[in-house]
Parts: structure tokens; C-alpha cells; sequence
């Protein structure tokens, strides 16, 4: 039964992969202006016949599907190619700048969820008193605030506040813990702040909703405490949504963290994304979105078909 | 309260974590293994000193890694490189020179005439591409006399030859037919050789231990942290985390003057900012719409609004050159006078409310700035301009398809008149995207690179720069003051008006 | 009801209607020409004359950020609109028409979802070339398929409800039943959503901007005021901290409608 229920799914998934893999692959071929031009930049010297003569080592001379199909072919096979302008593995330089961005995903999500529960629980049982109101005013504005105005008023803030601070760029975890952890709060609680508040908000109108259920009567006559009304049954209301949250966050930051990563000079894949597109480094650009979009697709099945198990409800 | 110990207990770990951060960097520090930390604005787009023209690829690899057969000094003359010596023939088609002995690449071989060769060569051919190779379009053949005598034979006389060979980089001679290894791993002569490179994050460069002069270089390695935001280096360099920012805004820079325990140094810099015209289209095509345009604007202006103030009005050729660049007292078009400009325009019988189309290069915004001014001022004197302002890749196709009516960009100048001048005013020539065609230009451009003679070159040159000042296709704007900023600490680095680091190579770090 | 919470609402929905108003009179309202420049009096702070400063070329940083305000506004109520009949148009035939449509329709709009925001605006901002339609196109792509999916859901449990049930038994054209049935009950989840992607497409749209991919110098640009001003925050801060502020002010605004239209429309919360 489970296999007539994941399989239609695991479907949809394959179709949804293939179909980004064809735009991400049009997408960067339409942006005018070709690799080799950029390569060769403002002031180079070199002669139309040069270029047309780089263009067809590339395999720039080809049409679209024949290029399309041939690296559709080589990725089934794991080879991505490799990158336009440094010659080495696509994989490679994806690899290199992929630690930070699964660090700072994941520290901005724990640091996100961890706060959200207790402050989405704090403004459900208070609804309408003034800690809810200043809290939801409060979570508007953690929504609102732009990541790149918050990232430069951090760092300028920090500079004066704790002089000496060596808090940008980025160091490994295994080779340097604590310089590590230091380099990744700031940036890990910007991203982390409209997480924060998203989730506590959404928490909040969960426990609302689970609140004015039935079963929550039921167990306030029956003589329930309080606090576990609070957090036993209407949290767990708040699970699914919650989970689809983070999701949807998690996919977000493994792409979308550019101008945090920018602000903070971190190494990371929104960086790299945005840095190959402009070089028009095609076979990186379509390996890291396809990786991205994949990862985000993959997650959120993975979710999906976590709520199929444990929800029999949604079987339908 | 739950919410509130959590976020506490955060607040204090990430606490906790800077006091031990702090002290770790001053361990590293006391250590002498320390390299000098250095920030730049972007990655490099690949470290084959051959291939890479990019500013920030060059300054990271030239005279750092890789050294040429010349070098160029602090006052931007032809200086010894790898040869410690060379010889003209009388005609000028022969030039000899001899190499260092017991110089070594990285990689423990030994430097030989060999590799001159076939460094040449690399740039020659078709294969690799080079945007050099225009460079040595005079050379017709290279010949390993002896392992330490290089001979260049030249098919014409070239002036500015012995400049171009400064920007060549000698790479070992197994590299002649490998394209892809030195976009990775450069293997040079240089003081520094190449250790590692982590994409957007480092380069990291470590002492040469066999460099050819004993003693040198005595900083233990350089690393590039590539940290896109200026505001982030800007904050970096006060705290301690980085010691030299080569490059520095002129707005940066006023804010860094003040901060104790901070060095600023500056220079003019070599390449200027332009409105280019395209001639090969209606309005420009007429020598006195363009001189109009000079009159039009009004460059001290368009130097406070966008530079800071920091920057000098110049002609086509850079100040920093003293021998060669005329006072821009001698360009009557200079002057700011809209008047006369409209009545040019009236003469060239340009209608008012004509709209053209600036292309911007986006990517810097003093040019942004600049062509906003640009705009203003134009339209003062009845030229519409519309801005479009675009991102590299379709700026340089445009660009090199004469697609504009007229652009806002940088243009980098050459340490030889010869370099910027022939390939952007000749007829044809490989940078000439404005269709630009003037038959005494083009005689005096091939009659100056033939020459040997300074003061003759001179009065040459001192011709063109009053004829291209004025009805030229380049409106040159202004020469931008460079600025580095490093700490106090850091001896011996000099700035350079062609923004090359050779200087590290002498500096040192000494509390 | 008479809850605290409606004094959110008011406090909202009063500093949207300001916020829109001085968007929409911006060339009546602003005390200069936004673009008219004075190099001359280039930087300067808060005065008389210019209550907000002036900018790196001596333009009124007050008229800018009112004609900025305008053109971000403009910008997202069109790409939101657009995303919003589009998207939702999607979302309600889905959920009406199931079978194939709805697998096809729904995968299509997943494979637009899969992509991370800012690299998807980017990606058709550098195939459009930057400008100020561009990001306009980019917002509208990228809220289509948010759209299609937050309004397949709602419309999914109407299309199933009894009273739609018994209409389509009647023989009810399919029509009827969706003026008469599915849209009047989406309308709530309609505004609440609509006033919520507002406020993130605002947000959005601030970010291309502040990449230099929205609109284009010299027309005035929140995003892009920040962006410039940054350069020389410490000489001259206003530029950079009042269009921040101009941001974060519109973007709450709506941000704030939005959430406490839901806490006031949505039934289930209200029983609580």
C-alpha cells in the first residue's frame, strides 16, 4: 500500500528534476553574452576567427538539444563537466563550497526552530494580552527587516562593539571550532531571524486553531493541566506545518543565502551560483542549480512521504 | 522563561567563542609561519598569466608568481626581470637577452632559454588564444642561442616591445601545449609560489624559498581572502583580520584616513574612465559633435560627484606618464563651456531632443555615477541620453560589436603610449570598437612604434594626443587616485599606478 | 468582536493607506524633482532644504525615497497581481478540474518552486537584462506557483464540501460554481495572502535592486539608494539609513495587514 503511494510521488519527483534540469540549462544559455566573450573581457586583443575557434572547443557551436542531451548524458554518468574558466571538476569546485553553506543551513535552522517554540507557545497563551501583541509586532518586523541591511548593520555594530573580533570569512569546523562557530553566528543569526519568526507565527496560529478544537474541551473538562494542554496537544498540531516550514527554509538557504554570504565573505553555493552566472560558466551553473533544486525537491518528498506514514488522514 | 535562557545561552556561547577566537589569531600571529593577509573584491577567473587579463587575476599572479623577461618599476620604467641584461641591433630587428643564472621554477627545475621560448610561443598560438599574443605581433621568431642567451627576431621595429614583455609571464616549457594546468596550479619563478586556492573563499601563495635574490621575499606566504563587500574589508582591516586592502574606494578611504594603527597610501592611477562614441553612427560621426561633447562636460565636476574628488581631468594618455602625457591646459575642449557646445551641435545641425542610448559597464559604480552625470550635462546642451546599464557579459558584447551610440566604461593604459594607443585608434585595430578611421592617425601610430628615438616618438605622440583629445572617439574623463589601505605594521609595500604588488615581494611585517 | 488585536489591524491598515497615498502623490507630494541633481551640495545631511539630505550627487534623498516608494509599490502590486490571477487561476482549475490537468499543472509549477527565489529572479533578470520590467516579470514568476499552491489547498476543500457537491447534483454549470461557490469562500485566504506576498515581494524587489538588477540609475530605487549609500555609510549615512528604513516601513506595513487579517478572518482561529 505504502508503494502505490510513494511511487506516483517518486514519479512526480523524477519529472520535476528533469524539467528543472531543462531550465536551468536554457535559462544561463539565453542570458546574452557568452562565456567566451566575458573570458576574453573588455580589453583583451583577440580576433573574431580566436573567438569562433574557442566557441567550438567548448562546444559552444552546437545546438542547443545536441549540447542539452550530451551533458544530460554525461551528468546520468556523474560527470558534470568541468568549470569554463579554472579547468578544474565542476564537482570540485561545488564541493569546496558546499561545507559552509550545509553550516550556516543548518546553525539558521536550529537556531530558528529552537526559538520559535518556546515564543510561538508564549503568544498562543496569551492571545490578544500585550507580550502577544509586542511578540507579533515583533515577529513582523524579524520578517521584514532585509537580510542585507541586517548583515552590514552586524558587522558595522560588531567592529564597534567588540574590537578585534575576527568574524568574517570562514574557517572549517575540523581545523578550527571555536574560530569557526565565531564566523558563523552573526551570519547564522541573520538568516536564522526570519526563520525565527516565521515559524513562530506559525506555530502560534497552529496552537490557535488546536486551541478551539473539540478534543482541546474535551481535555480542559476532563481537568488537564494547563501546560499540558499548551504543550502536549496543541503543539503537536503545530508539527506538520512546522516541518513544512523548515522544508521550504531549508531549501531557501541552501541557494538563497547570496548577500549574507556576500556581507559575511563566506564561501558558500549562492556565491558560487551567482559568480558563475556571470562568468557564464555553463556546466557549474547547471550542475549547482540542479544540485540545489534537486536537494529542496528531495527534502520535501522525504517530508511528504514522512506525513503519508504517520498521518493516515492524508492517504487520500 | 524558556525563549528567553535559550537565546541567552546563545548569546553567551557566541561571546564565549569570539574571547577564544581573539586569542587564538594573536598565537598565529607571534608564530612567524603567519602570511600576510590580504582582501580583494572578487575571485579570480583563473590564474594562467596568459589567459587571464581580469585586473584582480593579473595582480594576484604578475610578479608575485610569475616574473617576465622585463619588469616594470615603481615609476613605471623597463627595469631587469629574469634577464639581467639585453642588446638592440642597430636596425632594431634583433634584440639578445641574457637570463639570470641559477634562477628556478616552483617546481625545481631550472630556468633556460628553453622556457623563454616556449613561453613565447604559448602566447602565439592559436591554441592557447592569448589576449596577449597582440602583443608581440612584431615577433617572427625566437631562438635559444645558449642556455642563457634568448635571441627575438622582429619583423618590423617595435618600440614599445621591451614594456610588452614585462606583462609576459616565463612559465616552464612543458606547459607550452597544456591549457588547463595553470588556470589552477601556476607554476612561475616569482617570490611567492602558489599553495592552495579555495574558490571564493582564498588563494594562498607561501614563500619561495629559492628565490633568485637571497633574503627575499620575507613574508612567509600572501593569502587573498576574496571578501566581496567593502564595508567588510573596511571592517577586517580594523580589527586586525586583514593587513593590506590593495584596493580601496576613494569614500573608504576618507572614512580609513582617521583609524589609528592604519596605513593609507595612494597613487594616480594608469587606466582612466571614458565615454566612448561610436563613429560609425549618425551623430558622432561628425568631428564636431564630438568635440561638443568635450565642451559639454564638465570634468571636475563629474570627478568630485562620483571619484570623491579623487581624481585628475586627463587626456589620453595618463599622467602618470610623465615623459609622454601632455598638460590637459593644452586641450582647449576641456574647458567646461555649454555654450559653445550648442552652438557646435547647431553647426553640425544636430537637432535638440535627439535621443541616444549610454551603455554603462554596471559593474563599478563610479562609471554608474559617472554616466549619470554625464546624462545631466548632456542633456544641458539638447543630447538625450538614455542610460542602459548592463552587466558584463552583454556590456562586452555589445561593446566589441560597435552595438552603442555611446559607453561609459574603464580603459587600462599601457606603461608604452604605443599599447593603448594603436590597438584603440588605428584603423582596424584589435580594440578600435568605435570604427574610428583617420589616415594621419593611423601614419603617425605606425611611424612612432617604428621609431626608437624617445624625443622623436615624443613629438609624435604629443601630435596625436592634441588631435584625439578633442575630435578623438574616446571622451576621456578622469584618472581615478588609487588607494591601499594596510596596518601600520606592514613595511616596505608600495602602491602602484598599474596596481601590480610587485612591492610585496620587499615588504615585511614588524610590530 | 471588539479584541485588542483590531487595534493591530487599524494601526496596519491606517499606515498602509499613508504609506500608498505619498507613493501615489509622490510628484505632488515630493519637495524636489527626484532626479535634478547639485554636485555642489552633494552629501549633506538633514536641513531645511533637504529634510532628508542629499545623495553622492546633491539629489534630494526625501523626493527619492518618495518616488522610490512609488516605483517599488507599483512594481510589486503589478507582479503580485499578476502571480495572483495567474498562480491562483492554477491553483482553483487543479483543484476543480483534477485528473491530469492537476498533475501536469501542479508539476509544472513545482519545477519553478524548486528553485531557490533569489537565483530564479536572477537567472530571468539576466536573460531579460536589468531593469525595472525585468524584476517586475521575475516577482511575477517566481509568486505563480506560491500562488497555485496556497489556493489549490482552500479550493481543494470547497471543491469537496457537501454544498458543492449538491450543486454540481442540481446541474449547476461549472461556472456558477465557481463564481457562486469557490471564489466568494477563497476571498479570505485571497487577501490574507495577497497582503503577505506583498510584503515579501517588496523585500524581494529591494534585494534585486540592492544587486543592481531592479530599476536601473538614475530613476530613484530603495533598494538601489541603499546600495550606493553604503559606500560612504560612515560620511554620510541618511541616504542608506532612510531608504533601509523606507523598506522595512513598507513591507511591515503590509506584513502587519496581512497577519492580522488572518488572526481576524480565519474561523478556526477565532474560536479560540
Amino acid at each position: 500500500m505504502l508503494r502505490r503511494l510513494v511511487f506516483p510521488r517518486l514519479v512526480d519527483l523524477v519529472l520535476v528534476v528533469l524539467g528543472v534540469s531543462v531550465v536551468a540549462f536554457l535559462m544561463i544559455r539565453l542570458i546574452p553574452g557568452d562565456a567566451v566573450a566575458i573570458m576574453l573581457g573588455a580589453n583583451s586583443e583577440v580576433t573574431p576567427q580566436a573567438l569562433s575557434e574557442l566557441r567550438e572547443r567548448i562546444g559552444l557551436d552546437q545546438p542547443f538539444l545536441v549540447q542539452y542531451l550530451r551533458w544530460a548524458f554525461a551528468a546520468l554518468h556523474g560527470d558534470f563537466g568541468t568549470s569554463l574558466w579554472t579547468g578544474r571538476p565542476v564537482a570540485e569546485e561545488i564541493l569546496a563550497n558546499i561545507w559552509p553553506t550545509l553550516e550556516l543551513t543548518f546553525l539558521a535552522l536550529a537556531i530558528g526552530a529552537g526559538c520559535a517554540v518556546p515564543f510561538g507557545c508564549l503568544m498562543a497563551s496569551r492571545r490578544g494580552r500585550g507580550t502577544d501583541i509586542a511578540l507579533r509586532i515583533g515577529t513582523v518586523l524579524g520578517l521584514t527587516i532585509p537580510s542585507f541591511w541586517l548583515g552590514i548593520v552586524l558587522i558595522l555594530a560588531a567592529s564597534r562593539l567588540l574590537p578585534g573580533f575576527a568574524s568574517l570569512g570562514y574557517v572549517p569546523f575540523a581545523e578550527n571550532p571555536l574560530g569557526n562557530l565565531a564566523r558563523m553566528a552573526m551570519p547564522a543569526f541573520a538568516l536564522a531571524l526570519p526563520i525565527l519568526a516565521g515559524l513562530s507565527r506559525l506555530i502560534r496560529s497552529a496552537m490557535l486553531d488546536a486551541l478551539g478544537q473539540d478534543y482541546i474541551r474535551t481535555a480542559r473538562a476532563k481537568g488537564a493541566p494547563e501546560r499540558v494542554i499548551l504543550y502536549k496537544h496543541a503543539l503537536r498540531n503545530a508539527l506538520i506545518p512546522f516541518v513544512t516550514y523548515l522544508g521550504i527554509s531549508a531549501g531557501y538557504l541552501l541557494g538563497g543565502a547570496i548577500v549574507v554570504e556576500e556581507v559575511f565573505a563566506i564561501p558558500g553555493l549562492g556565491r558560487l551560483i551567482l559568480g558563475a552566472i556571470s562568468e557564464r560558466n555553463y556546466p557549474l551553473v547547471q550542475a549547482s542549480i540542479l544540485m540545489v533544486t534537486v536537494g529542496f525537491v528531495v527534502l520535501n518528498f522525504a517530508i511528504d512521504v514522512i506525513y503519508v506514514v504517520i498521518d493516515p488522514r492524508l492517504r487520500r | 522563561m524558556p525563549v528567553d535562557l535559550r537565546c541567552a545561552a546563545f548569546i553567551a556561547l557566541a561571546t564565549l567563542v569570539s574571547a577564544h577566537g581573539m586569542s587564538e589569531k594573536a598565537i598565529a600571529q607571534e608564530a612567524t609561519g603567519a602570511p600576510l593577509q590580504l582582501a580583494i573584491d572578487s575571485s579570480p577567473a583563473g590564474l594562467d598569466p596568459h589567459i587571464v587579463t581580469a585586473f584582480n587575476s593579473v595582480a594576484i599572479v604578475s610578479g608575485t608568481i610569475y616574473e617576465g623577461l622585463t619588469a616594470i618599476d615603481k615609476d613605471l620604467q623597463v627595469v631587469p626581470g629574469l634577464a639581467e641584461s639585453w642588446s638592440i641591433s642597430p636596425d632594431g630587428l634583433i634584440y639578445t637577452f641574457k637570463l639570470r643564472p641559477g634562477v628556478t621554477f616552483h617546481d625545481g627545475t631550472p630556468l633556460a632559454a628553453d622556457d623563454v621560448v616556449s613561453s613565447l610561443r604559448r602566447v602565439q598560438s592559436k591554441e592557447v588564444a592569448s589576449p596577449l599574443a597582440s602583443r608581440l605581433v612584431a615577433l617572427s621568431e625566437a631562438l635559444a642561442v645558449d642556455p642563457l642567451d634568448v635571441e627575438l627576431k622582429l619583423k618590423e621595429p617595435s618600440a614599445p616591445l621591451l614594456a610588452a614583455l614585462a606583462g609576459i609571464a616565463i612559465v616552464p616549457r612543458s606547459m607550452e601545449a597544456n591549457k588547463e594546468a595553470l588556470q589552477k596550479t601556476p607554476i612561475g619563478t616569482g617570490p611567492f609560489k602558489f599553495e592552495a586556492w579555495q574558490p571564493n573563499g582564498f588563494i594562498l601563495l607561501s614563500r619561495n624559498l629559492h628565490y633568485r635574490e637571497a633574503g627575499k621575499p620575507k613574508l612567509a606566504g600572501l593569502k587573498f581572502n576574496i571578501v566581496p563587500e567593502a564595508a567588510t574589508r573596511a571592517v577586517g582591516l580594523e580589527s586586525g583580520q586583514y593587513e593590506l586592502l590593495p584596493q580601496v574606494d576613494a569614500a573608504t578611504a576618507l572614512e580609513l584616513k582617521e583609524k589609528p594603527g592604519i596605513k593609507l597610501s595612494q597613487t594616480l592611477e594608469l587606466s582612466d574612465t571614458v565615454i566612448g562614441l561610436n563613429v560609425a553612427r549618425p551623430p558622432f560621426a561628425d568631428a564636431r559633435v564630438r568635440e561638443a561633447v568635450n565642451y559639454a562636460l564638465d570634468r571636475q565636476a563629474i570627478i568630485d560627484a562620483a571619484l570623491f574628488g579623487a581624481g585628475v581631468p586627463a587626456g589620453p594618455l595618463s599622467p602618470v606618464l610623465k615623459s609622454w602625457a601632455r598638460p590637459v591646459a593644452d586641450f582647449p575642449c576641456y574647458r567646461h563651456d555649454p555654450q559653445k557646445a550648442r552652438a557646435l551641435l547647431e553647426e553640425a545641425g544636430i537637432a535638440k531632443g535627439t535621443k541616444l542610448v549610454l551603455r554603462v559597464l554596471a559593474s563599478r559604480q563610479d562609471i554608474k555615477d559617472i554616466a549619470q552625470v554625464v546624462q545631466a550635462e548632456l542633456g544641458e546642451v539638447g543630447i538625450g541620453v538614455e542610460l542602459a546599464n548592463e552587466e558584463t557579459g552583454q556590456f562586452v558584447q555589445d561593446w566589441r560589436n560597435g552595438n552603442f551610440d555611446l559607453f561609459a566604461s574603464a580603459n587600462a593604459g599601457g606603461v608604452d603610449p604605443d599599447e593603448f594607443l594603436y590597438r584603440t585608434f588605428h584603423t582596424g585595430g584589435s580594440t578600435n570598437v568605435f570604427r574610428y578611421s583617420d589616415a594621419t592617425v593611423d601614419h603617425d601610430l605606425e611611424e612612432a612604434r617604428r621609431l626608437s628615438d624617445r624625443t622623436e616618438r615624443k613629438a609624435i605622440y604629443d601630435r596625436l594626443q592634441m588631435q584625439l583629445a578633442c575630435s578623438g572617439p574616446i571622451v576621456a574623463i578622469a584618472y581615478g587616485t588609487l588607494f591601499s589601505a594596510a596596518r601600520a605594521e606592514l613595511k616596505g609595500y608600495e602602491i602602484m599606478a598599474n596596481r601590480s604588488l610587485v612591492s610585496l615581494r620587499d615588504a615585511s611585517l614588524s610590530p | 468582536m471588539k479584541l485588542p488585536h483590531d487595534r493591530v489591524l487599524t494601526f496596519a491598515t491606517v499606515l498602509v493607506a499613508a504609506e500608498v497615498a505619498l507613493a501615489l502623490f509622490a510628484p505632488w507630494v515630493a519637495p524636489y524633482d527626484p532626479l535634478s541633481q547639485s554636485i555642489v551640495a552633494r552629501l549633506k545631511g538633514p536641513n531645511a532644504m533637504h529634510l532628508l539630505g542629499t545623495d553622492q550627487l546633491g539629489r534630494d534623498v526625501l523626493a527619492r525615497i518618495l518616488f522610490g516608494m512609488r516605483s517599488t509599490l507599483l512594481d510589486c502590486v503589478l507582479a503580485v497581481g499578476f502571480a495572483l490571477s495567474i498562480g491562483g487561476a492554477i491553483g482553483v482549475a487543479a483543484a476543480f478540474l483534477r485528473g491530469w490537468f492537476e498533475r501536469l499543472a501542479m508539476r509544472v509549477m513545482d519545477v519553478i518552486f524548486a528553485f531557490p527565489v533569489m537565483l530564479l529572479a536572477i537567472g530571468i533578470i539576466a536573460v531579460l537584462g536589468p531593469r525595472a520590467t525585468s524584476s517586475t516579470i521575475a516577482i511575477a514568476i517566481i509568486y505563480t506557483p506560491i500562488f497555485a499552491r496556497l489556493l489549490r489547498g482552500p479550493a481543494l476543500v470547497i471543491c469537496e464540501a457537501e454544498y458543492v457537491a449538491a450543486a454540481r447534483a442540481i446541474g449547476a454549470s461549472p461556472w456558477a460554481i465557481l463564481i457562486r461557490h469557490v471564489l466568494p469562500n477563497l476571498a479570505s485566504v485571497i487577501l490574507v495572502q495577497t497582503s503577505l506576498a506583498l510584503s515579501s515581494a517588496i523585500l524581494v524587489e529591494a534585494s534585486l535592486s540592492f544587486l543592481g538588477l531592479g530599476a536601473q540609475p538614475p530613476m530613484p530605487s530603495l533598494g538601489l539608494m541603499l546600495a550606493e549609500g553604503r559606500n560612504f555609510l560612515a560620511l554620510a549615512p541618511w541616504s542608506a539609513v532612510f531608504a533601509g528604513f523606507a523598506i522595512l516601513l513598507i513591507a511591515f506595513g503590509f506584513n502587519l495587514v496581512g497577519d492580522a487579517l488572518r488572526d481576524r478572518l480565519d474561523p478556526r482561529l477565532a474560536k479560540a
